[in-house]
């Protein structure tokens, strides 16, 4: 499975406990060479040399036709107020996430609004570090046998990075965990 | 385009991560801190938008997530 990461993602995933589990996951993460100069502290420089020394990351080639696409995407999303601001190697990862056809990994509103409203990038698939929590599960790399359990996971989530996931969120990925848990 | 439900919801989700960063937040390490880190800070509880709030404080975004961690200010997501 091929994925996309951005910033923030790296950034507070690498101070969860279990971080090791995203490489199990997937087979290739990609990151824009944009994305690494925003990363400055040591934790994130070594958690990203990490994965890039492992093969496991690697270095997306950006095209010129790709810049066209930052350009039209980046007007669109200016017109419109109820998007927080969005970084330029924000917006290159959802482009890269859309023409590799990968999961891109996002802890940014802007970016998970831009996927809602937009229909070019409406079939992106964007997750939080809950919907990687989630899938985790259905790939049997977090073992759980109740909805609590996973609870569990989130609130060690939580309490490594100072994150709060909104409650209909959070509802929506333990009812597909339920459904799953009951198959 | 965006239907005015959407707007009505964001708006909604918007409200209740911004009631949540108030809630947490450690008011009085806030106070305490240089003008463009607590501008900075309280920017962020506002908006929960940590690339302008980095800006603001004149840091990188891993830089400004410290300090956010320290001030107990949660990403609300």
């Amino acid at each position: 499975m091929l994925g996309v990461i951005d910033a923030c993602f790296i950034i507070d995933w690498c101070r969860y406990r279990y971080r090791g589990l995203l490489e199990k996951f997937f087979s290739t993460l990609f990151v824009h060479e944009e994305t690494l100069e925003q990363l400055k502290s040591e934790r994130s420089i070594t958690y990203i040399s990490e994965l890039l020394a492992k093969g496991i990351l690697r270095l997306y080639p950006w095209s010129h036709r790709e810049e066209d696409e930052f350009l039209k995407l980046r007007s669109e999303i200016a017109s419109n107020s109820r998007i927080p601001s969005l970084e330029r190697p924000d917006i290159l990862c959802l482009i890269m996430a859309k023409n590799l056809n990968a999961t891109l990994l996002s802890e940014n509103v802007g970016i998970h609004r831009v996927v809602e409203f937009h229909k070019e990038y409406g079939n992106v698939i964007v997750w939080t570090a809950l919907e990687t929590l989630e899938n985790l599960v259905y790939k049997g790399l977090l073992n759980i046998s109740s909805t609590n359990e996973f609870l569990r996971y989130v609130k060690e989530y939580e309490y490594d990075t100072g994150h709060i996931f909104k409650s209909s969120r959070l509802e929506n990925s333990l009812r597909r965990l339920k459904s799953w848990l009951e198959k | 385009m965006l239907a005015n439900d959407d707007i009505k919801r964001w708006a909604r989700e918007d409200e209740e991560a911004r009631r949540i960063r108030r809630e947490k937040a450690n008011w009085d390490f806030i106070e305490k801190q240089p003008p463009k880190i607590k501008a900075a800070l309280k920017y962020f509880i506002e908006r929960g938008d940590r690339y302008v709030a980095a800006k603001i404080a004149g840091l990188s975004l891993d830089e400004f997530d410290e300090i956010r961690l320290k001030a107990n200010i949660p990403v609300v997501i």
